[in-house]
């Protein structure tokens, strides 16, 4: 980067970022969904607040990344840190952001006693899964599986 | 990051049982509905939480760079004085918080709603539980002028609505619309002193504050979710909610939960005795720059969803026009907005305390203009209180040169227990006492 760069900061997300994630969902995927965010940060809030994370550049939120710690989820017993949903301001990309926001997580993890980071992705998002290729995520032995079940009718 | 669970002598553990029973009534309804609204998440304990692995030097004030005190009797007496202030001064307002929330939990519209404050509620009581740990785990009654830890939990448990420490849970609410307005912005407050307090001398206070601040964040977003839910609702043109009453429960908060920053000129002792990192004044400034921020976030909500075609940044456009020329916009007036009163709006304590400025700023210069307009201004069940007539009595006799400011200021009048102290004996009356601390500074 060559012009000067507002000042970054990683910090753990709290209830007023709701609006900054919804408006960065909205740049990714064109959909306002307010309701969704809502949610989730409600539920991330309570379980782990200090888990998810979100970057600032000059003070405005760029990026969020969603997860926390799961424990005897299909079977598995050991204490997961999962990385749920993330995303980058499209006007931000590429310095890093995404990478520092995982690297606070997974401190966060650790210092919990997590040992496996996982998560799962469409391997046809190239973006996504050459992020968290680059980030050091393999596959896994277990694999996702899923299966359409008919419409009813009655 | 390790955590410390522990349980308060059998005799004390159910002194809080049975208070919770009288004035958390819903508890068990909470615990067997955790699953339903909370699926997966740690189960509810009563217990006191230390964090594990925090530092052990004192990182501000006069004791910088020494090993952090972990009694009583390692503090100067009036350092344990000072303390000891603001543990009462906390574990007042943790239960003082869900006697109000109780008040009109069951009002709530929706059922989440009601559950996430019960969750609240739940957790207020074991931030009360942690800070009896704090007194009655050490000897404080040198500092405490030979009053025991026993006597000090009683006093805490005995007290109701009326006869809290700070003025803030001193206020019945009116409707559930206060259960959120106070969680999202005196619970604010809250979040304020407990992160200051992470640095604090006395380690088992510090040790208390990062499981206390993980509540905490549940705490504003039972208070900023429903907000945003309710804007949107207004928006669409809901008739049960409005900005105009949100805005009205703004105006009784805000004012007393900036006065729980203390004086703003105030906080140097507790920086000195390195209890807190932050004076009052500038945690203040940072938590009107938070609220100012959510309230934008919530008149976004409510704009957008007022005009669902508008891009987001064509939203904040319009906010900012809305904002700088207080005009309308395609049928929507500022005044259908929230907004930050100003700081000197209502105040009673501190440094604009008694004097006559409006929500906007703007300054009156006749008592019986200013009553008028406050009457305006807040709930409408508010006004009925015995807080707003003793108010209007103060400021009457503060304008008419009768009463000085630093009397005034002492003088709220607080509700007296005059039978036993279990909740049970009820017979209570309103008396003028002693100076009241502000909050324990
Ligand atoms: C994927 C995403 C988070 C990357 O954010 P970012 O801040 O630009 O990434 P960083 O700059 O931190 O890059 C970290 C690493 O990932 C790599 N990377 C980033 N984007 C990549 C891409 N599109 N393809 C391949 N690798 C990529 C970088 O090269 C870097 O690798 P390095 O450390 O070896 O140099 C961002 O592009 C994004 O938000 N995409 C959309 C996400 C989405 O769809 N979210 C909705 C699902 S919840
Ligand atoms: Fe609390
Ligand atoms: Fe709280």
């Amino acid at each position: 980067m060559t012009q000067v760069e507002s000042p970054s900061r990683v910090r753990p997300l709290d209830e007023l970022d709701i609006g900054s994630i919804v408006k960065i969902d909205e740049r990714i995927t064109g959909i306002y969904r307010p309701e969704v965010w809502e949610e989730r940060a409600g539920y991330y809030l309570r379980r782990d607040p200090d888990a998810s994370q979100v970057v600032e550049i000059g003070g405005k939120v760029v990026g969020f990344m969603l997860g926390d710690i799961r424990i005897g989820e299909f079977g598995l017993e050991e204490p997961s840190g999962w990385i749920e949903r993330f995303g980058i301001d499209p006007d931000f990309r590429g310095r890093d952001l995404g990478k520092r926001m995982f690297e606070a997580m997974s401190a966060h993890f650790r210092a919990q006693g997590v040992t496996t980071l996982r998560t799962l992705v469409d391997r046809q998002d190239a973006g996504v899964a050459g992020f968290l290729g680059a980030l050091g995520f393999e596959s896994s032995r277990l694999q996702a599986l899923e299966m359409r079940l008919p419409t009813a009718t009655s | 990051m390790k955590v410390e669970q522990l349980t308060l002598e059998k005799k004390y553990h159910d002194a809080v049982e049975h208070w919770r029973r009288h004035y958390l009534k819903d508890y068990d309804l909470l615990l067997e509905n955790w699953d339903k609204y909370f699926p997966k998440d740690e189960p509810f304990c009563l217990c006191a939480k230390m964090e594990c692995g925090t530092p052990d030097t004192v990182a501000v004030g006069e004791h910088a760079g020494e090993k952090k005190r972990l009694t009583p009797d390692q503090l100067t007496e009036d350092e344990a004085k000072h303390l000891l202030a603001i543990i009462r001064a906390q574990a007042s307002t943790e239960f003082g918080s869900i006697q109000q929330h109780a008040g009109t939990l069951a009002r709530a519209q929706d059922d989440e709603d009601r559950f996430w404050v019960l969750r609240v509620m739940a957790e207020e009581l074991r931030h009360g539980y942690q800070m009896f740990h704090l007194l009655l785990s050490q000897d404080w009654s040198k500092a405490a002028g030979g009053v025991k830890g026993e006597e000090m939990v009683e006093e805490i448990l005995s007290m109701q609505t009326g006869s809290h420490v700070l003025d803030a849970f001193n206020l019945e609410y009116d409707s559930f619309v206060d259960n959120v307005c106070f969680a999202a912005l005196v619970d604010r407050v809250g979040k304020y002193q407990l992160t200051m307090q992470k640095v604090c001398a006395f380690r088992p206070m510090a040790d208390s504050m990062p499981p206390m601040l993980r509540e905490e964040a549940f705490h504003l977003a039972a208070g900023v979710i429903p907000l945003r839910r309710w804007a949107k609702r207004a928006a669409q043109g809901d008739v049960f909610i409005s900005m105009r009453a949100i805005q009205k429960s703004i105006h009784k908060w805000y004012p007393r939960a900036l006065e729980m920053f203390g004086d703003e000129r105030g906080g140097d002792s507790n920086l000195r005795m390195g209890f807190k990192d932050m004076k009052n004044r500038e945690a203040q400034d940072l938590y009107i720059e938070e609220v100012t921020r959510m309230v934008r976030d919530i008149n976004a909500r409510f704009l957008r969803a007022r005009f669902p075609d508008y891009t987001i940044d064509k939203v904040e456009r319009v906010l900012d026009e809305l904002e700088r020329g207080r005009g309308r916009h395609q049928g929507v007036e500022y005044d259908d907005l929230l907004r930050v009163p100003d700081r000197r709006f209502f105040r009673r304590k501190g440094e604009p305390a008694w004097t006559m400025i409006g929500a906007d700023g703007e300054p009156f210069a006749d008592v019986d203009a200013y009553v008028r307009y406050l009457a305006t201004q807040l709930p409408e069940a508010y006004l009925a209180s015995r807080d707003m007539k003793t108010y209007a009595e103060t400021v009457r006799q503060v304008a008419a040169g009768t009463l000085p400011v630093a009397e005034a200021v002492r003088r709220m009048p607080r509700l007296k227990r005059v039978g036993g102290n279990c909740p049970c004996s009820r017979s209570v009356r309103w008396v003028v006492e002693d100076p009241a601390p502000t909050n324990g500074h």
